[in-house]
């Protein structure tokens, strides 16, 4: 199985917590014979690298430096996501299964690539705008819930952290209960439910064509 | 090649979204490139009233959903656009399998659906600027302007050819950018003289506008700063002072409002007419009945409006700047001005009016000009020659090679 995994933030790059579960993630991925591709953003260290673990790391750089705001910045850094994405895909000879995308940063590269290539996506849910940004309603705030909701809608399958967050995904984006899985926590065990639900996706998308 | 040559012809204006001059490029364009035998997609922004698929002159015309994300400033709202013309770009192209040859994106407003869609499929990305950050605010002054600009900058990269409409234009990508010589290719904008003829008696149609014994003085364009409307407006005593004159402004923009004020502190406003935007069967007839048409832009990349006179045969006033300086032909095809002043744009409007010999000269000579230079036809011919050239250095690429199943 070939998954690409998106994530704003990966080691070195450390925001919050999500850098480290990409991590723990996409190792336990590889020692399971996945051959994870890792899409990043980083400032400096631009270009691939292969990790021990045979995870590779693809770190792109903003093609564009002046924004007046993260939804601008995040938006232009979609297009390099994209162009990396599409050249593993091009490069495994269009043998890409699956691609997992972390919060809303990168939806909007899956949504494309799902859509112009046919590679099914999953949108892994960290957290939402919602929680961050209590009770905002400003178009800024509303934009970044525009995309999480696309990310929702275009998604093969969702996958949350909680049941707490499963009900909130319900109740703020009325998703499909049936679309979202709930995985565990535990570090040992997360990643093999995690391989389960790719290879749901990656089954349902043979199935279909 | 197997099938027609197809290009996807990205733009953020296409009829009846008529926002600057892009959109009758686009319209144009496109047409007139479906005479040719191509097929050619484009894919733009919605307007109400306007179906989100028709087949306009050969041409297929998609309208995407431009509202459907809340953005906080026209910037923001340019780059959800592009994610949502992507997307919809993306589930066409998919369905067209592998027909699609070419991206054409026009200007930065689709800079991020271009450049994706060209990666995602593998094929090449042509640009048009149609104008720059740079030269429309004289400067990089803001974040927003310099946000812009790198994105320009970044589109103009990643495209295989950047195609600029005149001489002019061509030198300042060239040195905005940073860009090589020989990835710059020139073909000028076009203009339809179908649009201009017609034999009916106009002088009704003039009467709701001027006296008889007035000169019609016609602006037609945004009413911002880089079109110089400013100048024009400083220019309205010195005019007057010599030729009784009726200036009469098409357009809008942000400066409406000063302009206004100062009209009325000039005490002039039964001089100076402010029309708003005016649909196009109705400026047509103003251009045929101007007796002299003004284009005091300080920074202009091509100069359509310059062009639509010439082509409705009204003598042109314009400032020696940009692509205007490549249009007009001093005292042949008609009057150059110092840019940003008044005494010389006057004496240029003054020079056209006073003078109904000269004035004739230069209409008919202009009009020749137009014929010969700036047809659809020839234009979307040099187009697709680059379109063929482009491919050609393609199909040797390891990308041509890569979609090989």
């Amino acid at each position: 199985m070939r998954a690409i995994i998106f994530s704003w933030e990966y080691p070195p790059r450390v925001v919050g917590q999500l850098s480290g579960y990409v991590s723990t993630l996409s190792t336990q991925l590889a020692y399971n014979k996945v051959d994870v591709n890792v899409v990043t953003y980083d400032d400096s260290a631009t270009g691939r690298t292969q990790e021990p673990s045979g995870v590779k790391a693809f770190r792109v750089a903003n093609p564009v430096r002046n924004h007046i705001g993260v939804l601008t910045w995040v938006l232009t850094l979609n297009q390099e996501v994209e162009r990396v994405a599409a050249d593993i895909y091009y490069e495994s000879k269009k043998q890409v299964d699956l691609i997992d995308v972390h919060d809303w940063h990168f939806v909007p590269a899956a949504v494309t690539l799902k859509n112009g290539l046919g590679i099914p996506f999953v949108y892994s849910v960290e957290s939402l705008e919602d929680h961050r940004s209590p009770n905002a309603n400003a178009s800024y705030n509303m934009a970044i819930k525009s995309i999480e909701w696309l990310g929702f809608f275009e998604a093969t399958a969702v996958c949350v952290k909680s049941n707490w967050m499963k009900e909130e995904v319900i109740r703020i984006y009325n998703v499909p209960k049936e679309k979202i899985t709930v995985i565990s926590t535990d570090p040992i065990l997360f990643p093999k439910e995690a391989l389960e639900l790719y290879s749901r996706v990656a089954e349902a998308k043979k199935n279909e064509t | 090649m197997k099938h027609k040559l197809s290009v996807m012809m990205l733009s953020w204006e296409y009829p009846p979204r008529v926002i600057g001059g892009i959109s009758p490029h686009i319209y144009f364009l496109s047409k007139f490139l479906a005479k040719q035998d191509v097929k050619v997609y484009v894919v733009t922004c919605d307007f109400p009233g306007a179906p989100a698929h028709e087949v306009i002159d050969g041409v297929e015309v998609y309208r995407i959903d431009s509202y459907k994300n809340p953005s906080p400033d026209f910037a923001t709202w340019v780059y959800l656009m592009n994610m949502n013309m992507q997307r919809e770009t993306a589930i066409l192209t998919r369905k067209l399998a592998d027909k699609i040859d070419v991206f054409h994106a026009h200007d930065w407003l689709v800079a991020n659906a271009g450049i994706g869609l060209k990666h995602v499929f593998r094929k090449p990305l042509l640009v048009t600027m149609h104008s720059t950050e740079m030269g429309r605010r004289d400067g990089l002054h803001t974040m927003t302007e310099k946000m812009i600009h790198e994105t320009e900058a970044w589109l103009t990269y990643e495209a295989w050819k950047v195609i600029c409409c005149s001489n002019y234009m061509i030198s300042h990508v060239k040195y905005a950018f940073g860009l090589p010589s020989d990835k710059l290719v020139m073909v000028p904008n076009g203009v339809n003289i179908q649009n201009c003829e017609g034999n009916e008696d106009l002088s009704l149609f003039r009467s709701k506008f001027a006296l008889p014994e007035e000169k019609i003085v016609l602006f037609v364009g945004r009413l911002v700063y880089e079109k110089g409307i400013h100048v024009l407006i400083n220019a309205v005593p010195k005019v007057l002072s010599k030729v009784n004159a009726k200036f009469i402004i098409v357009g809008s923009g942000y400066m409406k409002e000063q302009l206004l004020n100062i009209v009325r502190s000039m005490g002039l406003e039964h001089k100076v007419l402010f029309e708003g935007f005016m649909d196009e069967p109705t400026l047509l007839k103003l251009q045929r009945v101007a007796d002299v048409s003004v284009v005091p832009s300080l920074f202009e990349p091509f100069g359509i409006v310059a062009l639509e006179a010439m082509a409705a045969r009204s003598p042109v006033v314009a400032s020696d700047t940009g692509g205007l300086s490549e249009i007009i032909e001093h005292d042949v095809t008609g009057v150059k001005v110092y840019p940003n002043n008044p005494d010389s744009l006057a004496w240029g409007i003054s020079k056209v009016l006073l003078d109904q010999n000269y004035a004739k000269y230069v209409r008919d000579n202009a009009y020749r000009r137009v014929q010969e230079k700036y047809d659809w036809e020839k234009i979307a011919q040099q187009t697709k020659h680059i379109y063929e050239g482009v491919l050609g250095e393609y199909s040797k690429s390891f990308w041509a090679n890569s979609l090989k199943p």
